[in-house]
């Protein structure tokens, strides 16, 4: 393998590391904004999926990986979005069931 | 307190201890990678490195099982039936497991011979422990399955946390027959033993874990059982939905056929979703408790674990899972970071939390807040930290210079042994390592001080009284 390669090898890697590390910063972030309701984290935790949308685009666009590892990256990008929004809507309802029905 | 509950403790204590022998063994392992001829040919690298993986393995086993008999009393309302025979076998074990450390610390090795397979060492990596202490370790697992479901049994009781523990001993033993055979094709032996070392770790311990931390968290913070086991139900189905797959992740490089690239690529890709979910649980939990709890150690050893969960086995797992990434970084210093930060968070923090658990209830009724077990707590998380972080760079030169660049061959890997970043990163590793040791020793403090300080804190008090 050449070292342009080689170099493509880590860069993907790294950029691999920081999407899981975003989607998981989103979910932190989301999480607090629920929790003190305050609109600012909820806007931070879309600051952190939107640059994990930038890592996705990255990772689409600029690393050997073959197509349908791009296309998988892609559908676990949006799962990422899903995840804390319904968790969170799940652990209220488990925890708050009479509030749903009043 | 019932007897299952003082065994637990007596599980805890010999836990805290084999966890003190895989950080000397692996301060000791460190050591020689930047003094490589350290003991050379009286105490040599394999050895250590035999020591510093067996006992996490024990450590974590041992806390687990003394987790369950902590609980198991609690949960049915009764003592744990056949106590008297599970006494007898944590003896055994504990014996047996002095005995296989002295044999591995003083013979070594032995001849490619039944009676080394029998007597001295395995030979399979993870469980080298000998023939027969292999036996010795299916049978306290046998009765301890045999305590679990006769006490559910006589108790006439059934909860959702036991239903699914008494569901995952049986793959917890029987992934255990898998260190017994003898087959001489390697792909296959390879093929069978990650049914063991993989499903254990990422399928039987993580259900094993989650049980333990459901009975925690009511505990801890009083959730109730309606929530725990309904969570706990949805976290198995993701974790065993995508970790039993995940294990094809091993297949890449085995001699396996090429559709395991696929199959273990997109399962394991999908490992780090569920523990986003449960990152999202922990800041619920801490955020609807106001990050206050009676028993705050154990209550931020259980937030330690939902995130460095997420970092060590989703963030550093992820990194390197997929077959393009993997082909290069496997069985280097980058595999072994993850390995170190993912079973710290995944199982090391729940261990910890439960053992403060137990000891509020024994030995420190009026709290257990000190210097002491914060200090550890940020020693133990930082070393951690730390360690993954130096071999996480030094892995990623082991895969640029001596796997991508120099086409894995022994020149390649014999210059990056000289590669500046890498020994730095040996350096940093060591010096972490000694940061996380500085943590253990702090944890021993606290928690042979715990209750005992806070009496000799209200001594004079009650002299003044």
């Amino acid at each position: 393998m050449n070292a342009g390669m080689a170099e493509a090898l880590i860069f993907t890697a790294l950029l691999l590391g920081a999407f899981v590390l975003l989607g998981g910063l989103y979910g932190l972030f989301y999480s607090l904004g629920r929790l003190r309701r305050e609109r600012r984290l909820i806007a931070i935790a879309r600051v952190h999926y939107a640059l994990q949308c930038v890592v996705t685009a990255a990772i689409m666009l600029d690393t050997p990986l073959t197509p349908w590892w791009k296309v998988f990256v892609v559908l676990s990008c949006a799962a990422y979005f899903e995840i804390p929004p319904r968790t969170w809507r799940y652990l209220e309802r488990l925890h708050h069931p009479r509030e749903r029905h009043a | 307190m019932y007897r299952s509950q003082r065994l637990a403790l007596r599980y805890f204590a010999a836990a805290i201890a084999l966890f003190g022998v895989m950080v000397a063994a692996g301060l000791l392992s460190a050591t020689y990678y930047v003094h490589p001829t350290l003991l050379f040919n009286v105490f040599n690298f394999n050895i250590a490195k035999i020591l510093h993986i067996d006992t996490l393995v024990l450590w974590l086993l041992m806390g687990f099982l003394g987790a369950v008999y902590w609980f198991l009393p609690g949960e049915l309302g009764r003592e744990v039936k056949g106590i008297a025979l599970a006494e007898v076998m944590f003896w055994i074990l504990c014996a047996a497991i002095a005995v296989v450390a002295a044999v591995f610390i003083v013979v070594q090795y032995g001849g490619s011979n039944e009676s080394s397979m029998w007597f001295i060492n395995q030979g399979r990596k993870y469980v080298e422990a000998p023939r027969w202490a292999a036996l010795g370790i299916v049978a306290v697992m046998l009765v301890f399955a045999y305590n679990v479901i006769a006490t559910a049994i006589e108790a006439r009781k059934m909860t959702g946390v036991l239903g699914v523990l008494i569901a995952d001993a049986v793959p917890l033993l029987a992934l255990y027959l898998d260190a017994f055979p003898e087959i001489k094709n390697m792909s296959v032996d390879l093929f069978w033993w990650w049914w063991l070392v993989h499903l254990w770790v990422e399928a039987t311990w993580e259900v094993f874990i989650g049980c333990i931390m459901a009975w925690t968290l009511m505990e801890l913070l009083g959730t109730s059982r309606r929530v725990v086991e309904s969570w706990l139900y949805v976290e198995v189905a993701l974790v065993l939905g995508t970790g039993i797959l995940g294990l094809g992740h091993h297949y890449f490089w085995i001699g396996a056929p090429t559709y395991w690239l696929g199959i273990g690529g997109a399962f394991s890709a999908l490992e780090p979703l569920p523990l986003l979910g449960m990152v999202v649980h922990g800041v619920y939990d801490a955020g609807t408790h106001h990050m206050q709890a009676a028993n705050r150690p154990a209550f931020y050893w259980t937030l330690a674990e939902a995130f460095g969960n997420f970092l060590g086995a989703g963030v550093f797992g992820f990194m390197m899972t997929l077959p393009q990434i993997n082909l290069y970084s496997h069985g280097t210093q980058w595999t072994v970071s993850h390995g170190h930060f993912a079973f710290w968070g995944a199982y090391g923090c729940g261990v910890l939390a439960v053992v403060y658990l137990a000891l509020e209830k024994t030995r420190a009724a009026k709290g257990l807040d000190s210097a002491a077990w914060k200090w550890s707590f940020a020693l133990l998380n930082v070393g951690m930290a730390g360690m993954a972080g130096a071999l996480l760079a030094a892995g990623m030169v082991e895969a640029f210079v001596g796997r991508a660049i120099g086409g894995s061959t022994l020149n390649a890997f014999l210059l990056v042994q000289n590669n500046s970043w890498f020994v730095e990163g040996m350096w940093a590793r060591l010096g972490f390592g000694v940061v996380f040791a500085a943590g253990y020793a702090t944890l021993v403090f606290d928690l042979a001080t715990i209750g005992r300080r806070h009496e000799l804190e209200i001594m004079p008090e009650s002299r003044a009284a």
